[in-house]
């Protein structure tokens, strides 16, 4: 299994659907910074 | 949750978020949308193809269910009335938080080992730093 990414790497691509039916892309957001935040479970 | 109500400190450090969930989207949108008005985008990954990407595991079944958080929280739920029920989602994965810099760069990694999520506070300290 994939190591989960450390400082100083480059951030694994992410490009997924949004709940409001867009797509969101990691790489659309440089430039900026970005918290991306993995939930665990919404239950 | 707690990052959707500092938007300002985001927006004045020129910083947004990306929440990804692998639930459904039912689900998720009555937390994220319904019950917290989250400001920020909320990707959906069923097939977790993120969280594999991004090195978020799953613990073992027994991990889960030999933490005494989960049978506190049943019994909470069950002393309020609440029914044993089966919220249809991956209760074994595990999520994160990283923040990504202006080039794309990792600059703070926090995979959750447990229930460890960092505070909030701590996420911001990070963010204005940069």
């Amino acid at each position: 299994m994939t190591s989960p990414p450390q400082v100083g790497q480059p951030a694994p691509r992410l490009e997924l659907p949004t709940l409001t039916g867009e797509r969101v892309e990691l790489a659309g957001l440089r430039g900026r910074l970005v918290l991306v935040s993995f939930l665990r479970h919404a239950g | 949750m707690k990052v959707t109500s500092r938007k300002d400190r985001f927006d004045a450090a020129g910083a947004t978020a990306v929440f990804v969930s692998h639930d459904e989207p039912d689900a998720v949108r009555g937390l994220m949308l319904a019950d917290v008005n989250c400001p920020f985008p909320v990707a959906i990954d069923r097939e977790k193809t993120a969280y594999r990407d991004w090195g978020l595991r799953s613990l073992p079944l027994p991990m889960i269910w030999l933490d005494p958080k989960v049978w506190r929280q049943y019994a909470k739920l069950l002393s309020s009335g609440e029914r044993m029920r089966s919220s249809g989602g991956d209760q074994r994965q595990m999520g994160g938080d990283f923040v990504v810099d202006r080039d794309g760069v990792v600059a703070y990694a926090r995979p959750q080992r447990r229930d460890d999520r960092p505070p909030v506070g701590e996420l911001l300290k990070v963010i204005e730093a940069l």
